[in-house]
């Protein structure tokens, strides 16, 4: 059907697309101009060249804030097989299972900073934590859990993966119960048992589920902020034990005011997060692929 | 499409086993908030840290609730918050959706390059934003500690132009020339046709956004200092900093400020869950 | 055991109702809003012959509306502050003045509102966290010593007017100032086998005391590292000189400052301090560590006693307080809190009037009366309430405060690019403790770094 050239789709798209382009274009646009120049907001900014990215090959803290952003991209994986378990255990018809899957979804709700807030309580050194181990006696003292280097990241990713227990384990339920019937009545007459079911039927049919997830919580894991912030007071950890890319860039940017190189911090970002989710979807297509 | 289980009696321990194994699950999940809703009850003469912990308090008090809600504008954060997610949540719809219909079903020059455009935008760390939204906020649009600056740069979000895209795709095209033929302009068509049909995608859009918004904390934080104006993710670390030294009394803060969120979520739970999930369409 | 417990709460009663007014009432009455908009107290004004002896200040501007933050004052000082406010209206009438109370993220609030361009006019900030010289070196302070007459300058300590100078520029009205006391446990240190008069005089007598406290009472050390103004903390407890006099290099590398920084790493190594409160930037957290009984010592102000006794009633009786030990420079950092100006605010004159007003002997005995803080002005203390005897115990300082106030001078010498060299300190710091670098190295390494910030 020819039609004459027409403004409306334009219209409509008008204010969505200014609004794209006043918070994320021109911010990516200032941000690469920022990343060459020297500025702490107050003041304007100064061109430097490539000063800020010199500085950045030689800074190791932004190097192990790039270690421990991916370090943290553990939390996918991990996410992906706990709550495609979950979601198998609560895919059934039991009376109250609408009662625990709502139980399950309440970190999610509640919200990172609540969460956090309540287990820094649980995790202080004279808190609940020690006082259970204690009691115990599994330890003799008390273990200085949120200032023990080694514990900080461990223990940010283990909120994090917590947190999204509930909202992931929804969507592989969903995904489970769009599983037509007929494929694991097909699965039972050849002979599977219960695991094996799974293995050959729900886990290919939850193909489209596990790309999404895999995407979306790693794009999570590479800006994960709230955890951090909580858990480390806003310092980061002892030894930087906690500092990811995206929280360098914050301290950067608004506790030392040097814009400038936090912007440099944050194309890094963007580059790795691109690559991270090109290579996301390429991985789970191409097995897409080869399943079928 | 929700195939059943038979409950056969020989199946009964089967049954137990789960049961147990859900309440594990559940124990896991919940408890923190129930050892935070115990401690907030719990007078001076509670211990809240103790070996072994004591978790319910003997003499339980409302003494800390009074004194957070007295000290702390728990109301306003909540308002501030409310009304932040309920704009963005009206107007991001509007946006949204509006920028959805042209890429789910009309031909237009360029409709390839936007839409690839805006999939690359989805990308975009917040916190990458934020460097340069500072300077917009402060210098430019002058909403600097105003929950406007909330509110604005989420007007058009990516995801939910592409879920409502892929709504919009479902609706059946004949529906839409019908209106064309009755002389409906694309807008009333937009309004009158497509939006009805597609309720539950927008249910879900307004719910993602509306849980996002409330729950964010990174840019309110850089943006909302005096006390007054502060959502209810920035309020709790203001109170955290502010009881450092009274674990009661952040823990009734936590519990004032969680409770109501959640109990929103039972009552709209069903729709919530089908929100969620129906983000993932394959 | 009931009867011994009893009898001291007794005895603590009568002590407290013998205080009456001039202690606070604890924090769970119902205390006035939490940020105050421009509200005038009805306060009665006997009507003083002759010129207001407080309005020192000249050329105020008519109709100035400014703006006023102070830290952590709120709700518990609302009704001092909103009085005070209002006396200062009378004094000079036609200015406004809006005030905001910010807590834990003062700091962050301020520096985002330097940022954004909203910074307040008049601001209380932190001598001993760092907050003037970093806001001074900034360049976004008014310096005080051109604008402020003489005669002004007269009414405060002198060694206060100098503190957190900046190129031999001072950019602060000394306000309260805390007397540094060591709070003592007194159950968890007898427990220890320790005798209160025998606490440490000196900082170096820590480490030993710390392992004997953990030895004999499983209890940690809470002490703090000023994360935010390490340079302080190293040059009055090691007695450290940080920068050449020409202030071209830095000097922290020395054999003082790794013996300073080698006394920390030994009590971390030796498990005997709490990690957390020794790198918390809160000075809360720390406080919260010895309010919960968890520690045998704290080191403040006796002004947080009070925090102590609403959020651990039960400890509040068995609390000591010793002077604090000194370190090797053998001076005490100046403590007082201040009042700054915004360098380039519309109204000059009646930010510092209002600064001035704050701080000024009549307003800063008024503050004292509220809570044991002590005036930055000599003439405070010539009213009979600083010679009474002390009752409680957060008024034991009262009788050594004048005199340890006239004597706290600023060593601190001016730092350039002091936030960027205190990170490259803290981050040497955290090796040196935590991560195995020996000290020496750590320190050297920073003084490198550092000296490539100034070049």
């Amino acid at each position: 059907m020819t039609k004459r050239f027409s403004l409306t789709p334009y219209l409509f798209l008008g204010p969505a697309l200014l609004g794209v382009a006043v918070f994320v274009l021109y911010p990516i646009a200032a941000v690469i101009y920022y990343s060459f120049t020297d500025y702490s907001i107050i003041t304007p900014p100064v061109w430097i060249g490539l000063k800020n990215f010199q500085a950045l090959v030689n800074d190791s803290i932004f190097w192990q804030a790039l270690w421990h952003s991916l370090v943290y991209l553990l939390v996918t994986p991990i996410l992906i097989f706990l709550c495609i378990l979950l979601a198998i255990v609560v895919d059934r018809q039991l009376p109250g299972i609408y009662a625990f899957r709502a139980l399950y979804y309440i970190p999610v709700i509640s919200g990172s900073i609540a969460v956090g807030i309540a287990w820094r309580l649980m995790l202080d050194t004279n808190g609940l934590l020690n006082g259970i181990l204690l009691s115990l006696e599994v330890i003799s003292e008390p273990i200085q859990w949120l200032a023990e280097p080694a514990y900080t990241l461990p223990i940010a990713m283990l909120l994090t993966i917590w947190l999204g227990l509930g909202y992931y384990m929804m969507i592989f339920l969903a995904g489970l119960q769009n599983i037509p019937e007929e494929l694991y009545d097909a699965a039972v007459m050849d002979g599977c048992n219960a695991w094996q079911k799974h293995w050959y039927v729900s886990l290919p049919g939850l193909r489209p589920q596990v790309t999404f997830v895999a995407v979306i919580s790693s794009l999570a894991a590479l800006q994960v902020f709230n955890e951090i912030y909580i858990l480390t007071g806003g310092l980061g950890g002892i030894l930087n034990s906690g500092v990811t890319i995206v929280f360098y860039l914050w301290r950067q940017a608004f506790r030392l005011q040097h814009a400038g190189y936090a912007s440099a911090v944050a194309l890094v970002l963007l580059v790795i997060t691109l690559a991270f989710s090109i290579v996301n979807i390429r991985l789970l297509e191409r097995g897409a692929e080869a399943g079928t | 499409m929700r195939r059943a289980h038979p409950a056969a009696p020989r199946r009964a321990l089967e049954t137990v086993a789960w049961y147990i194994i859900l309440c594990l699950v559940a124990a896991v999940t919940v408890f923190p908030f129930v050892w935070v809703v115990f401690t907030s009850f719990k007078g001076p003469n509670d211990a809240v840290f103790s070996v072994p912990p004591q978790l319910i308090p003997r003499n339980p008090t409302f003494a800390n609730y009074v004194r957070v809600w007295d000290q702390l504008p728990i109301g306003r954060f909540f308002a501030n918050s409310l009304m932040v997610a309920g704009a963005t949540v009206v107007l991001n719809l509007v946006f949204t959706s509006l920028a959805a219909y042209p890429l789910a079903k009309m031909r237009f020059p360029g409709r390839e390059v936007i839409f690839y455009l805006l999939l690359a935008t989805f990308i975009v760390p917040p916190q990458l934003t934020s460097i340069p939204g500072f300077v917009l906020a402060v210098n430019v649009f002058h909403y600097y500690d105003n929950i406007l600056a909330l509110i604005f740069p989420s007007l058009a979000t990516v995801f939910n132009i592409f879920l409502l895209r892929q709504a919009f795709r479902t609706v059946p095209d004949d529906l839409l020339d019908a209106g064309r033929i009755d002389g409906a302009s694309e807008l009333r068509i937009w309004w009158d046709i497509l939006l009805p049909s597609v309720r539950p995608a927008l249910a879900t859009v307004a719910i993602i956004t509306f849980v996002n918004q409330w729950n964010d904390f990174y840019w309110p934080s850089l943006m909302l200092h005096t006390r007054d104006r502060m959502t209810l993710q920035v309020g709790l670390v203001a109170l955290q900093g502010m009881f450092a030294s009274d674990t009661r009394g952040i823990a009734a803060g936590v519990v004032m400020t969680v409770v109501p969120i959640l109990v929103l979520f039972v009552v709209l739970q069903r729709q919530f869950v089908r929100g969620l999930t129906g983000a993932v369409k394959g | 055991m009931h009867t011994k417990l009893l009898s001291l709460i007794v005895l603590a009663s009568i002590v407290l109702a013998a205080c009456g007014a001039a202690t606070p009432a604890p924090a769970t009455e119902a205390p006035a809003p939490v940020t105050p908009a421009t509200v005038i107290k009805e306060v009665v004004v006997t009507a003083t012959p002759g010129p207001n002896p407080e309005t020192l200040i000249q050329g105020v501007e008519p109709n100035a509306k400014i703006t006023f933050w102070t830290f952590w004052l709120s709700p518990t000082f609302d009704d001092y502050i909103n009085g005070t406010i209002a006396r200062f209206q009378q004094a000079y009438p036609g200015v406004t003045v809006k005030w905001e109370d910010h807590q834990g993220t003062f700091l962050d609030d301020y520096r985002n509102s330097v940022a954004a361009g909203t910074q307040p006019d008049v601001a209380n900030l932190s001598n001993g966290e760092g907050w003037v010289s970093e806001f001074a070196t900034k360049g976004v302070l008014l310096n005080l010593d051109d604008a402020v007459p003489q005669s002004v300058k007269d009414v405060y300590f002198p060694g206060l007017w100098k503190v957190s100078l900046v190129d031999g520029k001072n950019y602060q009205f000394p306000w309260y100032a805390a007397v540094a006391v060591e709070l003592i446990n007194t159950q968890l240190y007898t427990q220890a086998g320790l005798k209160v008069e025998e606490f440490p005089k000196t900082v170096d007598g820590l480490p030993a005391l710390c392992k004997t406290i953990k030895a004999k009472t499983g209890t940690l050390c809470d002490i703090r590292l000023t994360v935010n103004d390490l340079p302080s903390q190293m040059i009055y407890e090691g007695g450290v000189k940080f920068i050449s006099d020409d202030g071209k290099k830095f000097t922290f590398d020395s054999p003082e400052a790794v013996e300073w920084l080698q006394m920390y790493v030994d009590m971390v190594k030796a498990g005997v301090v709490d990690r957390t409160a020794l790198m918390t930037d809160q000075d809360r957290v720390a406080l919260d560590l010895f309010t919960t009984g968890k520690a045998a010592f704290f080191q403040t102000g006796p002004q947080l006693i009070r925090e102590v006794r609403t959020n651990n009633p039960g400890l509040y009786g068995y609390l000591a307080v010793v002077p604090a030990p000194l370190g090797a420079s053998g001076a005490m950092p100046p403590t007082a809190m201040a009042i700054s100006v915004k360098k380039d605010t519309p109204f000059p004159n009646a930010s510092i009037a209002l600064a001035q007003f704050f701080t000024n002997p009549r307003s800063m005995l008024e503050f004292s009366k509220v809570v044991s803080i002590y005036p930055s002005t000599p003439a405070s203390y010539d009213d009979p309430f600083f010679s009474a005897k002390p009752v409680a115990i957060e008024d034991s300082a009262k009788p050594i405060a004048k005199d340890t106030i006239s004597r706290q001078t600023d060593l601190k010498p001016t730092i350039p690019s002091f936030k960027d060299v205190n990170e490259i300190l803290l981050q040497a710091v955290q090796q040196a403790l935590f991560n195995n670098v020996p000290a020496q190295k750590a320190l050297t390494d920073a003084v490198t770094k550092a000296n490539a910030l100034i070049k």
